[in-house]
């Protein structure tokens, strides 16, 4: 018996003000350290694509090619898209274990960490947008309308990356090689998932298991919106909305009942 | 007006792992998942009640391990108890980690404002601070220099700075003001003390024992997650003081030894009645195996008194019931002024008690052949000790007034006095003979 769990927000000025406040501070500060003492700075976020899109273009261009045309515009969307997701969950191993002392504040949300490390994460997705546009305008794809769904594409990536990133967050507080086996599951989805080929290529019979992975529909969806100038479809849409928010209740309970232990772990 | 912090039977389990536990996925598998499970558990807190008044400043002392940080992180909500609840009314403030938040990379202009907001400030008011909290930490040329060029003590001043202009009316202090330069602490406890004017209450957590002393109205003393003593500042850390320095086994220890379970070693009918009466009675504590039934005063012909003319002899009786055998126990009196200031602090050490035990009724009195205190309202606290003051048998804090009469002196620590032990059933001395009938005396 306690009545001090959901008490921080009586402490505290509990207004959107303050939550943002804590948000940008938080966010601010990951950016910066992540980049604060390398020379390039902010341009190490595009490199790293880049790098990934030269890679791929040449072997799946040229090499042995594939044949799917806006290739490079093609590519960089998966190449963004899954970009994100891998790294937010990858540094989400370090949100609350890294944060040992944040997490022993009296007060401080700790709920909060995921979100942040899927947000900062998100700005990397967002500040590579651009050559993405430039990309795209230069294989000479025209943009519809349907470019109007694309924030909500992000917003159901980032509820799956962020349902994801607490039951990640979570386990490793206690296991902590979670990180080594992530980065082995992350590659093995990476080739699950529709970077560098298409959706299609995956024989009929294997479709409704391969369909199972939520990164194919949301890559997918990406492609239709830029390139494709379609409107991702209702029905599968409204389901993968469904399915997140689901999958986010059930992150989030596990890392709520967990998160008064986190103190005594770390 | 409600109190700052109510703590309400408070106690804290901690899991012990197999020392091999893993700490990875692979060595669990590898080992099997029997080794997860927690070997043992020990109580980091156990039982702690005590509350903080609006504007009090409580000190915690103890040894390492013994449940500090443990009460103190629970008061500030962080972790769950396993039972007992903890009452919060304020807005806290807090310094448990030198930091939260800081990180060496960053400067100390953009630690401030990440360690504001994580402290509970919005960005705006971190703005409107910002040359108040630099000011207060004196660091006005280095705030552009990233954190990692600080000395600790530097960070801990602007980490002090942050905390304090939070503008908290409950401030938790773990143990960090020892970390800064003496002009440095000073400024420190002289903003608490400030604080404290305006309402603040603070709950503080020090090794240092003068701090607590001169700085805390109150002082809680924990050993092995037990509060063993609450009282008037001074009183509790001379209990504790002393019992370091007797070298009394360390009763504490979240790491090493098997004895949390065991200390205090109540009798369970001993501890029903203890968990009776701290609920109704807020000045008593202790595990009541030897328990003060008592005490009187009394003037040279042996009539009760309540009011003393100064100069003259005092006798200060406490009768006693131990409900087990008890090796060589302590009493203690402890007289203090309406206004706190410790004016006599006695007590049977160095007394053929030492080698003495009690069982039953029994009685023993501080004889003070003359007392010169000058006129007014004292109280005197009594207590009753385990060997070595390793925890508090029963302790009666503020309980008995006494009034002074006549001229005298502020203080009176030396007065001359003697202990007698009533030779009563009680009593039953071990190495030494008793005078049959009058009792012992043991001189000063």
């Amino acid at each position: 018996m306690s009545n001090i769990q959901g008490a921080w927000h009586e402490r505290r000025p509990a207004n959107l003000v303050y939550v943002r406040d804590l948000f940008r501070e938080l966010i601010a500060r990951d950016l910066k350290l992540r980049y604060k003492r390398s020379v390039m700075g902010i341009a190490w976020t595009l490199l790293n694509p880049l790098t990934e899109l030269l890679i791929l273009f040449v072997i799946f261009g040229a090499v042995l090619p594939l044949n799917i045309p806006n290739y490079a515009a093609f590519l960089f969307t998966g190449i963004l898209a899954y970009g994100w997701f891998q790294n937010s969950l990858y540094f989400a191993t370090n949100a609350i274990v890294g944060n040992r002392e944040l997490v022993r504040q009296p007060g401080f949300p700790v709920l909060i960490l995921p979100v942040v490390t899927v947000a900062s994460n998100l700005i990397h997705f967002l500040l590579a947008l651009p050559i993405l546009f430039v990309l795209l305008v230069s294989s000479g794809v025209t943009v519809t309308w349907a470019l109007l769904a694309l924030p909500v594409v992000i917003l159901l990536e980032f509820m799956l990356t962020l349902s994801l990133a607490y039951f990640v967050a979570t386990f490793h507080v206690r296991f902590r090689d979670t990180q080594y086996l992530l980065r082995v599951l992350l590659q093995l989805t990476f080739y699950l998932t529709p970077v560098f080929y298409e959706a299609s290529a995956i024989p009929e019979p294997f479709q409704w298991l391969y369909r199972l992975n939520p990164m194919v529909f949301l890559v997918e969806s990406y492609r239709s919106v830029l390139i494709g100038g379609q409107f991702p479809a209702p029905g599968n849409t409204v389901i993968m909305t469904l399915g997140t928010a689901g999958l986010l209740f059930v992150g989030l309970r596990v890392f709520m009942r967990t998160s008064h232990r986190f103190v005594d772990e770390l | 007006m409600k109190d700052a912090i109510v703590v309400r039977n408070l106690s804290k389990r901690f899991r012990r792992y197999h020392p091999d536990r893993p700490w990875t996925l692979q060595e669990a598998v590898a080992g099997g998942l029997r080794r997860l499970r927690a070997v043992e558990q020990f109580w980091g807190l156990r039982d702690v009640s005590f509350t903080v008044p609006v504007g009090q400043v409580v000190g915690v002392v103890g040894a390492n391990g013994s449940g500090k940080s443990t009460l103190l992180r629970l008061v500030g909500g962080v972790g769950r108890p396993d039972s007992g609840t903890v009452e919060v009314n304020g807005r806290i403030g807090a310094l448990l980690d030198l930091g939260a938040g800081f990180h060496p990379d960053l400067t100390g202009r953009e630690n401030v404002f990440v360690a504001g907001v994580v402290a509970g400030l919005t960005r705006r008011d971190v703005v409107e601070r910002f040359d108040s909290i630099v000011a207060f930490a004196e660091l006005e040329e280095f705030i552009d220099h990233p954190l990692r060029t600080y000395s600790t003590g530097m960070q801990m001043r602007l980490a002090f700075a942050v905390a304090i202009h939070v503008d908290p009316e409950i401030l938790l202090i773990d143990e960090v003001l020892s970390v800064g330069d003496l002009g440095f602490q000073r400024k420190c406890l002289d903003r608490i003390a400030e604080f404290r004017g305006h309402g603040c209450s603070i709950l503080l957590v020090s090794h240092e024992a003068s701090m607590v002393r001169d700085l805390c109205d109150e002082a809680l003393w924990l050993s092995a997650g037990r509060l063993v003593l609450r009282g008037k500042a001074g009183m509790v850390v001379d209990g504790y003081v002393k019992q370091i320095s007797a070298g009394g086994r360390q009763l504490g220890g979240i790491s090493t030894e098997e004895t949390s379970f065991a200390a205090p070693p109540a009798p369970s009918a001993a501890e029903d009645r203890q968990a009776a009466k701290s609920s109704v009675d807020q000045n008593r504590l202790g595990s009541l195996e030897l328990e003060i039934t008592a005490v009187r005063f009394l003037d040279e012909e042996g009539q009760e008194i309540r009011e003393f003319h100064s100069g003259h002899p005092l006798r200060i009786e406490i009768s006693f019931l131990a409900t087990r055998r008890i090796l060589a126990p302590i009493f203690q009196v402890y007289i203090f002024r309406e206004d706190d200031l410790v004016c006599c602090d006695l007590n049977t050490e160095g007394t053929e008690l030492k080698a003495a035990q009690v069982e039953g009724r029994g009685r023993v009195a501080l004889c003070l052949e003359h007392f010169d205190l000058k006129g007014g309202l004292y109280y005197v606290d009594v207590g009753s000790y385990a060997q070595n003051w390793a925890y508090a048998y029963d302790y009666h804090s503020s309980l008995h007034p006494l009034r002074i009469t006549g001229e005298g002196v502020e203080t009176h620590r030396n007065a001359p006095h003697h202990w007698e032990i009533s030779a009563g059933i009680g009593l039953k001395p071990t190495a030494s003979e008793l005078e049959p009938a009058g009792g012992a005396n043991y001189g000063d």
